[in-house]
């Protein structure tokens, strides 16, 4: 059995379409059969909320009485792209405000304006024979706008990996706050109502398929930057005109530590065409797998903790390592529910019609990495390989002693197999010897957590771990914690900010 | 029950607390606590049959004592019912109801302030 684009639609007009969302369907399949619902149901729709980093607007305000044409240009400050000629820029999502930093950003400029909020334009420019004006300062709305049109390269994505952190200190990232220890995990994503995870093989969805997007009737452009369908990590680009969006469901946000970002409500409704696409659409949270990764480790390939299903997820604690660990969406299931319910009642009442794709998106594309053709300083070829230590029994004299010869100020500690212990520094020494403990051993006033560094990493990632920690040197360890030398922060030159303390 | 307790210059010479805890028999959970020579302040979780009795106990010259309620403000237009809160708290305040909305149980608060840090929609704030 089949149907028609024209059937469905033919149903939306005279009010006969019967609509339900995602979630309901795996029960429908369930109880009719796949052709019994794919008789009895036209369309599904689906719904997610999240954390969309990657979105933005081309904004045109039109010309003013003596021309400009825009080069440089900040809306409340945020610097907005204007490399687009004359009067149009490009506000991205993420780009922080030259004033308020993190706490104001693009993606704050676009919601105070779907607000009816007026934003702050100003611009400069080089001034030509034909736009003579050098700079301009004007406020403005949404409503004053020529075209406001929401162009997000990425989006929706088909499901990601969930977050959590093994290292020992806590982290802020895009996914949120991690605690040390992997005493939290966090995901995002609707699971099965998530858009893609209804049409994992863009069967239906492509170029030109009509959508919900931030409260108004978009379109999805086409395949997303960083699309990997076909490991299962598809993406879309969307599109719609701001000027219908609603605060409901566009909202500026901060993830503390890492910077703004833009929540987007994005729904896409399946239309029902044949028996596959039906299947598609009857998948359950606990069909839907993605890894728990730990975001700890500073390097693209982060390690997997375990494979997990949505419905793990969202039962709100998952085990690692034997410990049930809390987990937390960071997308709102509710506000998904909501898009997804709000799409219905579009359908249902004729302001909404379906419509084929104009262009396929190809359902097997991997993403690739970055292909890293400049040369990367390594920290083994930065650090120093001679290096004296001292072992924990030894004194604080002796310690002394070996600082003095080392001409260095920092001495790893190591126990009767070479292995890191900890470390003391002229600091640590000097002040023993205030406090009349030079008779003490070293592991009396040695610090046991020292931060240590991989030979292989950047040495700009070596730089921002001295400058976290205020530091003036890392231990350049093996895997089994046998030293292989120092990196010191006089030695990054440059690559570190102000010198460490100690 | 949670007390906040604050401690003047005089409060933090002698251990109020402890004296208070022997002269009620109450036990008590010290939550949070910043104390220093010239001030300080104590969060105390106490059982509420127990609280009037211990109240009284540690009620001195220095010492001020304030149940501790509605710690937690939430700002529901600002939410969006993400739930990022619910796994940063440790304190198990916040939680999502059958629809996946946001649910504050302000009691449980220990005032660390992480949640009102880490809340993308800032719909969070500390009452201290
Ligand atoms: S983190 Fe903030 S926005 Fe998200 S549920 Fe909690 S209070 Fe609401
Ligand atoms: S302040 Fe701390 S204990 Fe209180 S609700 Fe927020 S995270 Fe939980």
């Amino acid at each position: 059995m089949y149907k028609s684009i024209d059937e469905i639609n033919e149903r939306i007009r005279d009010g006969s379409v019967r609509v339900v969302s995602a979630e309901e369907m795996p029960n429908i399949v369930d109880e009719l059969g796949v052709t019994g619902a794919l008789r009895d149901v036209d369309v599904v729709t689906t719904g997610t909320f999240g954390a969309m980093c990657s979105s933005g607007a081309f904004l045109n305000f039109g010309h003013s009485e003596i021309p400009i044409r825009m080069e440089k240009m900040w809306l409340n400050n945020v610097e907005a792209y204007a490399g687009i000629a004359a009067v149009d820029c490009f506000i991205g999502a993420t780009q922080e405000s030259t004033t308020r930093h993190s706490e104001y950003g693009g993606a704050h400029v676009i919601e105070d304006l779907i607000a009816g909020k007026s934003v702050e334009l100003h611009a400069r420019a080089k001034g030509t024979d034909c736009y003579p004006r050098t700079s301009i300062t004007n406020e403005f709305t949404l409503q004053e706008l020529n075209q406001a049109i929401m162009l997000n390269p990425r989006n929706s994505y088909q499901s990601y990996n969930a977050a959590t952190n093994m290292s020992d200190q806590a982290i802020k990232t895009y996914m949120g706050f991690l605690l040390p220890s992997h005493r939290n995990i966090t995901y995002s994503g609707a699971g099965c109502l998530s858009p893609l995870a209804n049409d994992p093989t863009l069967s239906v969805i492509g170029s030109g398929t009509p959508i919900f997007i931030g409260g108004a009737n978009g379109v999805v452009v086409g395949e997303g930057t960083q699309s990997s369908p076909g490991a299962g990590f598809g993406t879309l680009m969307t599109s719609g005109n701001m000027k219908e969006m609603s605060s409901d469901y566009i909202r500026a946000a901060t993830m503390t530590g890492y910077g703004v970002t833009m929540y987007v409500g994005v729904g896409i409704p399946i239309p029902l065409l044949n028996e596959e696409i039906v299947r598609h659409t009857a998948v359950r949270d606990e069909d839907l797998k993605t890894n728990i990764v730990d975001y700890g480790t500073p390097f693209r390939d982060r390690p997997v903790i375990r494979e997990v299903t949505y419905a793990q997820l969202k039962s709100g604690s998952v085990e690692i390592d034997g410990e049930e660990v809390r987990c937390s969406p960071l997308s709102s299931y509710k506000k998904a529910r909501e898009v997804a319910a709000e799409l219905k009642t579009r359908i249902e009442t004729g302001s909404f019609t379906m419509a084929l794709a104009t262009r396929p998106i190809d359902s097997h594309k991997i993403n690739k990495p970055m292909a890293e053709k400049g040369y990367v300083c390594h920290v083994n070829e930065m650090m120093v390989s001679t290096f004296v230590t001292i072992t924990g029994e030894e004194s604080v004299k002796e310690a002394a002693k070996r600082l003095l010869k080392g001409e260095t100020n920092h001495l790893p500690v190591i126990d009767s197999e070479n292995r890191l212990i900890g470390i003391v520094t002229t600091y640590d020494v000097s002040k023993a010897f205030a406090k009349d403990e030079q008779d003490m051993s070293v592991s009396e006033i040695m610090t046991k957590n020292v931060i240590t560094i991989a030979p292989d990493a950047p040495v700009d990632f070596a730089a921002r771990t001295l400058q976290q920690h205020n530091i003036g040197a890392l231990v350049v360890i093996d895997s089994s914690r046998h030293i292989l030398g120092m990196l010191n922060s006089y030695d990054l030159g440059d690559l570190v900010g102000g010198r460490g303390r100690r | 029950m949670k007390l906040m307790v604050e401690f003047d210059s005089d409060g933090v010479q002698y251990p109020n607390i402890a004296a208070a805890i022997l002269r009620s028999g109450v036990m008590v959970n010290v939550e949070r606590a910043l104390i220093d020579g010239d001030e300080g302040w104590a969060l105390l979780d106490v059982d509420d049959k127990d609280a009037d009795m211990f109240i009284t106990a540690l009620s001195r010259k220095g010492v001020s004592i304030r149940i501790q309620k509605d710690a937690v403000s939430h700002n529901r237009t600002d939410c969006v019912d993400c739930g990022l809160c619910i796994s940063i708290c440790q304190k198990q305040v916040f939680s999502f109801d059958e629809n996946w909305q946001l649910v504050v149980d302000s009691e449980r608060c220990v005032l660390c302030g992480r949640c009102a840090t880490y809340c993308p929609q800032r719909a969070l704030s500390i009452q201290k």
